[in-house]
């Protein structure tokens, strides 16, 4: 795929100056420009490629065929056809807990999140002064989020007599830690998630400074009210961004997994409610050696965000607006 | 345009110098082992490195465990190192399924390190699949096996091969809070049936204050499951991999720890031992009393802090009268890799760290009661190192054979049995689903 578009831009560039001076002055022919140009691309192409074949495209393909085996690491793969995924969907209550779970955090915890983003890159746009330093410190929490010392003051954060346990028992809340909670677990996860707005925040800053002030000012003499305004001209013009943040963001929440295998210390603990569909996975695979059973949970999760994100592409038609764009 | 064709093949040389270089270095690490002769000849050898060729010769050796043991191994490591001035070995260390999960690959990749710290849920696994020396032919010459018992060295044996020797042994004990069963106001629980154990919980827990426990539901670990079997005669699971017991066994063993668990607040909750994992309830100062293994008593110690300078170690309640229902487990063994380019110094190595009196003054307890007589000899054995000694000699009357190496897929079943105990402690999952799933998963494993 990569290698043909290479190839014709090497072509392009030839032809243009074969035309313009058909021998150059060294007397090479032209196969022979072609030839070393080639060697030229390729060799800084190698590193690259070797990565692309090598760790990528490869064990891909390898892990497809896995799943259709059983393999522990040890004896050779052995050919099962699909009796791993007719495990996974008929006999695993696990995997089925791990989906469920999975899914909630990934339909409340993005719309959540994008929601917060938006928020607050409208109330940041508002304002000049210090705007600098607010950005910053808002997106900090994403640079910082995916590492594992986040993680690690999290899990102390939300434990009991930890800091969120004594604020709400300040108020008369009493609910104790939520690290132990069965029920509260899933909840502080997605509170994880949501803290970590500031990537989709400042996408949604570039894209409010983009939206033309005259648009606000004749809704301003319509008499229009900033409820109305954010309906029809924000969200309107906004749509290109929503629709790239919530792509990314579905994308990333399936994938959600050190701030899990931290908090849970890897067990995905308390009784599964961590046990987010990658952890599971992970654990399957090194854990439990059953290297076939979890190829085919990867291929399941690679399909199932595949699909998502065509039906996101497809009914994008419908509300995304592109600026000039005459649809 | 001269200009810019030199530029061109300037630019095609640095891409490619580049790219070779990325695959030059990729190789190169491997090799750096056996690459370097010097010093190889004369003089350097100690007395007892005679078999082994003499050449400098770099070991990797991994281990898991915390700080504590990391001191140990690199304090061991040092003195073998100044005894034979030609082996360099390069230690690394994990927590435990982290090192599992790492060797679990590099298996598959053919890469072991050349000595490990072994579990002996894994040696079966690794021993059939060819992954682990024969140490038949080091016995006796690098590894000096006088102080081995022929129990200790049957431990490392599978398939009539032997690819594991054992560096020390255990016990399942019962470990005793003295210093909360005195706020209490109980006495230590003095012996009798698991309802009786359940009893003496139930008592402690009222006479304590708030978030202070008898103990907690010991159902939800497997080893109290093979107790009782074993008490009935049977194993966990025999030689040919076919579990002991049925799903009404199972139900039962789980039905007899409902009191302990939930509500009732008997037992510890399910809630708080998942806020402190991985540090147990006994560990942190919670509950008054755990069944485990007896080598945890220092690192028990370790976690409760100062204030506390003994434990109680008591035998486990008593399932049938007179059963031989406890038995030594290796708490590890010492493998070399089957893929090893130099397993004379592997093997004396690993001869070091099981029979060295120097070793055994380090370690103490750390990894077990010692196997090897010699290393017993360099313990002065006081403190919790003397408890255990006198612990293990005090439950001779119960100790039994030990049960067949664990089969393949064991650390799975142990680790599913584990999670299923926290599900049935939140209450997300019945008996009865939790028997089938634990059914269902020995399905899988059994068959694979």
């Amino acid at each position: 795929m990569v290698t043909s578009t290479v190839n014709r831009v090497d072509d392009a560039t030839d032809q243009q100056r074969a035309s313009a001076s058909p021998r150059d002055p060294k007397g090479l022919t032209r196969k022979q420009r072609h030839w070393r140009e080639n060697i030229a691309g390729y060799g800084f192409l190698t590193p690259w490629l070797v990565g692309f074949f090598g760790l990528t495209l490869v064990p891909m393909l390898y892990s497809l065929y896995l799943s259709f085996t059983r393999y522990n690491l040890f004896s050779p793969p052995e050919w099962i056809g699909f009796d791993n995924y007719i495990r996974m969907f008929t006999e695993d209550p696990n995997y089925t807990q791990s989906v469920k779970i999975t899914l909630i955090y990934v339909l409340v915890g993005t719309p959540i999140k994008l929601a917060a983003a938006l928020g607050v890159a409208m109330l940041l746009n508002y304002r000049d002064r210090g705007a600098g330093f607010f950005r910053s410190s808002f997106y900090a929490p994403s640079l910082i989020g995916a590492s594992v010392s986040v993680a690690i003051v999290w899990r102390a954060m939300f434990s009991t007599d930890g800091p969120v346990d004594n604020s709400l028992s300040f108020f008369g809340l009493e609910i104790g830690g939520w690290v132990g909670n069965v029920a509260l677990v899933v909840p502080m996860m997605i509170l994880l998630a949501v803290w970590q707005f500031g990537a989709p925040m400042v996408i949604f800053l570039a894209g409010l400074k983009q939206v033309p002030r005259e648009l606000y000012e004749a809704a301003d003499m319509d008499g229009a009210g900033p409820v109305k305004k954010f309906r029809s001209i924000t969200l309107p013009m906004l749509s290109s961004v929503v629709f790239f943040n919530l792509l990314l963001e579905l994308i990333g929440a399936f994938q959600v997994f050190s701030s899990a295998y931290i908090i849970s210390n890897g067990s995905g603990g308390p009784a599964g409610m961590t046990n987010f569909y990658t952890l599971y996975l992970y654990k399957r695979a090194f854990s439990d050696g059953q290297m076939g059973y979890a190829s085919a949970m990867a291929w399941t999760l690679v399909i199932v965000v595949a699909i998502i994100a065509f039906v996101l592409f497809r009914t994008s038609k419908m509300w995304v607006h592109y600026q000039g764009d005459n649809r | 345009m001269v200009n810019v064709h030199k530029r061109r093949r300037f630019m095609a040389l640095v891409a490619l110098t580049a790219a070779s270089g990325i695959a030059l270095s990729a190789c190169s690490s491997d090799a750096e082992g056996e690459a370097d002769p010097t010093g190889s000849a004369s003089g350097e050898e100690s007395s007892e490195g005679e078999a082994a060729s003499g050449e400098d010769v770099t070991l990797d050796f991994a281990f898991w465990g915390n700080d504590v043991r990391a001191d140990m191994y690199a304090q061991s490591i040092d003195l073998f190192e100044e005894q034979y001035p030609n082996i360099t070995v390069n230690e690394t260390f994990l927590g435990f399924p982290e090192f599992w999960e790492k060797r679990q690959t590099e298996a598959a990749g053919g890469g072991l390190p050349d000595v490990m710290q072994f579990d002996y849920s894994y040696l079966r696994q690794y021993s059939q699949n060819g992954l682990l020396l024969d140490l038949g032919p080091y016995l006796g010459s690098e590894i000096n096996t006088d102080g081995l018992t022929e129990q200790i060295l049957g431990i490392g044996v599978v398939d009539g091969v032997t690819t594991g020797i054992a560096t020390s042994t255990n016990a399942w004990g019962m470990y005793t809070n003295p210093k909360l069963l005195d706020e209490a106001g109980v006495a230590e629980f003095g012996g009798g049936t698991w309802d009786e154990y359940s009893e003496w919980i139930g008592e402690v827990t009222a006479a304590s204050g708030d978030d202070v426990y008898g103990g907690g539901d010991y159902t939800g670990r497997i080893q109290n499951f093979e107790v009782q079997l074993r008490a009935e005669g049977k194993n966990l699971f025999n030689e040919d991999g076919t579990p002991g017991f049925d799903e009404a066994r199972l139900t039962e063993f789980w039905e007899s720890g409902s009191e302990l668990r939930g509500e009732n607040n008997i037992g510890i909750s399910q809630q708080k031992l998942e806020e402190i994992y991985p540090i147990s309830g006994f560990g942190g100062g919670f509950t008054a009393s755990e069944l485990t293994w007896d080598n945890f008593g220092a690192g028990y110690l370790g976690e409760l802090g100062e204030s506390y300078t003994e434990l109680g170690l008591i035998e486990p309640p008593v399932t049938v009268e007179g059963a031989k229902d406890l038995y030594q487990k290796p708490s590890m063994l010492h493998t070399i890799s089957a893929n090893t380019e130099h397993p004379a110094e592997s093997a004396m190595l690993v001869d070091f760290l099981i029979n060295s009196p120097e070793v055994g003054a380090i370690f103490g307890t750390n990894r077990g009661l010692p196997a090897s007589q010699s290393m017993r000899d360099g313990i002065t054995f006081e403190g919790m190192d003397a408890q255990i000694l006198e612990y293990e000699e005090s439950i001779a009357d119960r100790l039994g054979d030990a049960p067949p190496v664990p089969l393949v897929g064991y650390g799975t079943l142990e680790e599913k049995f584990r999670v299923l105990g926290t599900e049935l402690g939140f209450g997300t999952v019945t008996v009865e689903d939790a028997v089938s799933q634990f059914f269902a998963e020995m399905d899988v494993v059994l068959n694979s």
